[in-house]
């Protein structure tokens, strides 16, 4: 078998996939501006190494927000330092990484209150209110 | 059984927000390999989705397909399958037991006739009457066949009831035939491994729920998703393999420095899986990246091919006829794609100088 420092030898090697996944947030963020039409990468499904990934983090850099959600498990999201350009990053078992995605919108989806957890969230206060005697 | 309100509501009302079926939904559709705009969709499906009952039978199986899809971690976004959907029958993990039991899979299939799923692990044997695997005094024949005949769908996990698996392997005693033999009026999904990455299960239950269809499948009856691609395009020891560079035995330098396995009998050019990019146990590893080549066992006849330590172009079976056609159309395009992608470069370098 196979010393397991020899599985990941890639894995700390600059690809130059980060600047390719650059370029293309590049794209969809001009045509966010341009029509208002969001767009998203999913980073699971592309090649990146850990280098690649930690150099197209370094790249975006951090903004003015950072979330995180608790919700079957951890999901962070921020947004870059090039607004409209969101990383969300959800955790799944142990606290691994379950899905990653670069979304360029406004806002991403994952933050915004769904209607029916708004409208149950009323029925549950309204009956709070009900039996509570202040 | 399957509730009567929509997992919407029904999850709702237990607190849990619409924000986790998006996370779900995401984690869906980057393991479908859909785009990341499709969760919306997916989301929306599930959450008016009803509860999706399922009935699992299995037969010549070893159990490792159920301790696949169970396999025990912290609760987390991999564990909402197991609310979206009612597992009426199970006989290792269902508390009842005996005519009990069997009620339960009878109640199943009257309560939501035409709507159902049933999963099947293991092959079916058919000699001598199928006499060698009964449950309840039934062969599996019989169950499988009255099971199956009000089902919405079925769907074979696992190589030995997608292909006969071990069971199945030369001599075969006992006849075994995978379930595609048996049932042909009803669609039916293959999910073939030895055992099936968990993500490829819950992953096609997921779409069922939220598009109400079947997915895109290859030849093999498999979906495409998970079986798109030979576990040697995506393996990352694919570039020693182009520069040539081969671990001869298991303890030489080359495999201490982590080289191609294809020489030491890796069946990845010829297998199609997503062991390479969704991995095990929670994504930390592959055959592969452990040191071992790959086995083949999604692929049809895998304990027959020849060897699991003999190269494939040496190998004892005919790894042509083992393989089968795509399989080996698509290594060789991958072989193709290699040579234009150096070919490519080269031009490239030279332009570039």
């Amino acid at each position: 078998m196979t010393r397991d420092s020899a599985a990941p030898c890639l894995s700390d090697r600059v690809t130059g996939m980060a600047l390719s996944v650059f370029t293309e947030i590049g794209h969809l963020l001009e045509t966010l501006a341009d029509s208002g039409e969001p767009g998203s990468i999913d980073l699971r499904s592309l090649p990146l190494s850990d280098a690649d990934r930690a150099q197209l983090e370094e790249a975006l850099g951090h903004g003015e927000v950072r979330a995180e959600l608790e919700l079957v498990g951890e999901s962070e999201v921020w947004e870059t330092s090039y607004p409209g350009v969101w990383w969300i990053r959800h955790r799944g078992a142990g606290g691994k990484i379950a899905t990653e995605e670069i979304s360029i919108c406004p806002i991403p989806q994952i933050l915004i209150t769904h209607p029916a957890d708004i409208e149950a969230a009323a029925s549950r206060l309204r009956k709070e209110l009900e039996t509570t005697h202040v | 059984m399957s509730d009567k309100k929509t997992l919407g509501e029904m999850l709702t009302e237990r607190g849990v927000s619409r924000r986790s079926f998006l996370k779900y939904a995401s984690y869906t559709a980057s393991i479908m390999a859909l785009p990341p705009t499709a969760a919306t969709a997916i989301a929306q499906g599930i959450a008016g989705a009803r509860r999706q009952s399922v009935i699992w039978l299995s037969f010549q199986e070893c159990t490792g397909c159920t301790e696949s899809i169970t396999r025990a971690h912290a609760p987390s976004i991999e564990d909402l399958i197991f609310d979206f959907i009612s597992l009426d029958y199970h006989h290792t993990l269902m508390n009842a037991s005996g005519i009990a039991a069997e009620e339960a899979r009878e109640q199943a299939m009257k309560d939501n006739a035409g709507e159902y799923i049933v999963v099947v692990d293991g092959s079916v044997p058919l000699k001598d009457d199928g006499i060698y695997s009964t449950i309840a005094g039934i062969t599996n024949l019989q169950m499988l066949e009255e099971t199956c005949k009000d089902a919405f769908a079925v769907i074979a996990v696992g190589s030995c009831a997608t292909f006969g698996g071990i069971p199945g392997a030369n001599p075969n005693p006992t006849g075994a035939v995978p379930i595609s033999d048996i049932i042909t009026d009803k669609p039916i999904i293959n999910i073939s491994g030895c055992p099936p990455i968990p993500e490829a299960m819950t992953g096609t239950i997921s779409y069922l729920l939220a598009f109400g269809a079947i997915p895109e499948l290859d030849h093999l009856g498999r979906p495409k998703a998970f079986f798109g691609e030979a576990i040697h395009d995506r393996c990352y020891r694919r570039p020693f393999y182009e520069r040539g560079m081969f671990a001869k035995s298991f303890d030489d330098e080359g495999a201490r420095q982590g080289w191609c396995l294809f020489e030491v009998g890796c069946k990845g050019p010829v297998t199609y899986n997503a062991c390479a990019t969704l991995k095990w146990n929670g994504g930390v590893s592959f055959p592969i990246q452990s040191g071992h080549g790959c086995l083949g066992c999604s692929e049809p006849g895998f304990w027959d091919m020849g060897g699991f330590y003999k190269p494939l172009s040496t190998a004892t079976g005919d790894p042509l006829k083992w393989a089968g056609g795509a399989a080996v159309a698509g290594a060789a395009i991958g072989v193709a794609s290699a040579a234009m992608a150096r070919t490519k470069r080269n031009k490239v370098l030279k332009e570039g100088k």
